[in-house]
């Protein structure tokens, strides 16, 4: 893939999160959060100043002056308008007072279920392959009001029909993938919301091992939200997961 | 005979099976030169905690030092990718990771360090990681609660930024897990940039949030956290990690440990 292609798709998945926090009263971003990190970044500054932003290093609203490559850099403890260790934010979410929180999973299931923990080997009963764990996905994707999954990637093994381990499960807002969103019909299953304007219908259904229906596209990215984004990160960190 | 030590002396306190509890958080201000010294010295069956870590328990991992592993999350960030001695080890069966929430890590030590068998906490939905935990009955109302066990460290090892001769330790910036931890462990080991007077410990008395009183050995060390970074001295160096995530077999391993010391 060149790198236009994948500034095309970070963009692309940046601005769609940064949309959906506009009425958010604040926004958590844990460890390896790359894409959220510049989300909420952007939401920030176009489309809701009073969002409040908690993250791992623990500093509330924190002011980075660059990306960072991990999103529990000191960068984003460096300022900030008081401290609240991660501790304290899981002790938020776990009273209910964590309005958005953005997680992911290797797999993500047609429940809004995901796998972060590991592919079980069947036949052996065993771990057949060790993933990252799902950090605090446990507590936080069941008591935080509303949660945005993200995948830079959008395959059949990653949009799977049933995850055989559940990292983590509850209260999912929107998922947002390279190709697609979708969101959750009633308590049940996902439904495809919209298309990203360089995908196809076809696209996204041949690479998504539950069944779909026809969406509209995906607003693209205005002049002004690329143009912020190049500015703040002229380096093109927001790719980095793409490589 | 004083606290103060070298990190050999330090290092040999620990002993084999040992349950320890490591402070930072990934690349954050981690004991590393400490955990490369666990390593040279061969240590066996230790259990190790934490929320999440990276290059600490992965290198524990690759020198077969653990035999379990407790935390949330394992694996590097962005550019370097997952942590591939921790998933060989786990895979083939020589460390058994006990994957938790990283609030359960948090639970289990806040038990310990509040003196209480078990910490009640918020549902974890459907995950299945509530089959690790027992449910008891909410005595005061509705319903049933997750109930996580305490787990009482033998040893808190925590980098800081300054301690004095007795332990008495200073921490700027985020302080991640390192407070809870020395609250519930047995002892405490410190590696720190630099062993400062009484006096200089007593001009940010507001920021000396570990007392000596549990701290069994101080060692200095400058630079100690890396590869990882210290707040706000050093960051992290990726061609530090680059050149440890190139290693590929125990042989290669030992060069490394021989040649970074401390």
């Amino acid at each position: 893939m060149d790198r236009e292609k994948k500034l095309l798709i970070a963009n692309t998945m940046i601005v769609t999160m940064a949309r959906l926090l506009k009425d958010a009263q604040n926004v958590f971003m844990g460890v390896a959060s790359n894409l959220p990190f510049f989300a909420i970044w952007l939401a920030k500054k176009l489309y809701n100043p009073g969002l409040i932003w908690l993250n791992i290093p623990g500093r509330v609203n924190p002011e980075p002056s660059f990306p960072p490559l991990s999103t529990v850099h000191y960068e984003i403890a460096r300022e900030g308008s008081a401290s609240l260790t991660l501790a304290e934010i899981f002790d938020m979410s776990a009273r209910g007072e964590l309005d958005v929180a953005f997680l992911s999973g290797v797999q993500i299931d047609k429940y809004g279920n995901f796998n972060l923990s590991f592919l079980p080997d069947e036949v052996k009963g065993r771990v057949k392959i060790q993933f990252t764990g799902g950090a605090g996905s446990a507590l936080i994707y069941p008591n935080s009001r509303r949660v945005i999954l993200w995948r830079t990637k959008h395959d059949k093994r990653t949009l799977v029909e049933r995850c055989p381990v559940v990292t983590a499960g509850g209260n999912l807002y929107r998922v947002v993938t390279s190709l697609a969103v979708f969101k959750r019909e009633g308590k049940e299953r996902l439904v495809l919301e919209s298309i990203h304007p360089y995908s196809s219908y076809k696209e996204v259904a041949e690479n998504t091992a539950f069944p779909i229906h026809p969406a509209p596209f995906t607003p693209p990215p205005t002049p002004e939200e690329i143009a912020l984004l190049q500015e703040f990160d002229p380096e093109g960190v927001r790719v980095v997961e793409f490589d | 005979m004083g606290k103060v030590k070298t990190l050999k002396e330090a290092a040999s306190l620990v002993s084999d099976g040992d349950r320890l509890a490591i402070g930072g958080l990934l690349l954050q201000r981690i004991p590393a030169a400490f955990i490369r010294e666990l390593a040279r010295q061969g240590k066996k069956g230790l259990k190790v905690m934490k929320t999440a870590a990276n290059y600490d328990f992965d290198l524990l991992s690759f020198a077969g030092c653990v035999d379990e592993i407790a935390a949330g999350f394992v694996s590097f960030e962005a550019e370097f990718g997952l942590a591939p001695n921790f998933r060989k080890a786990v895979e083939d069966g020589r460390v058994r990771f006990e994957e938790n929430s990283c609030y359960t890590v948090i639970a289990s030590l806040r038990a310990a360090a509040f003196g209480i068998p078990f910490m009640p906490i918020a549902s974890l939905g459907n995950s299945y990681l509530v089959n690790k935990f027992k449910e008891i009955e909410n005595p005061y109302g509705e319903g049933k609660v997750l109930a996580v066990p305490a787990i009482y460290p033998d040893w808190a090892v925590l980098h800081v930024h300054k301690a004095d001769e007795e332990g008495n330790a200073v921490i700027y910036g985020p302080v991640y897990e390192d407070l809870i931890m020395s609250r519930a462990a047995r002892n405490i080991v410190l590696t720190t940039e630099k062993v400062v007077s009484k006096e200089d410990i007593k001009r940010e008395l507001d920021l000396a949030v570990i007392p000596g009183f549990k701290v069994r050995a101080v060692v200095e060390v400058p630079g100690g956290a890396s590869p990882g970074a210290c707040y706000p001295y050093y960051d992290y160096s990726s061609e530090h990690l680059k050149r440890y995530l190139s290693i590929r077999d125990h042989e290669g391993l030992k060069r490394y440990l021989d040649d970074v010391n401390p």
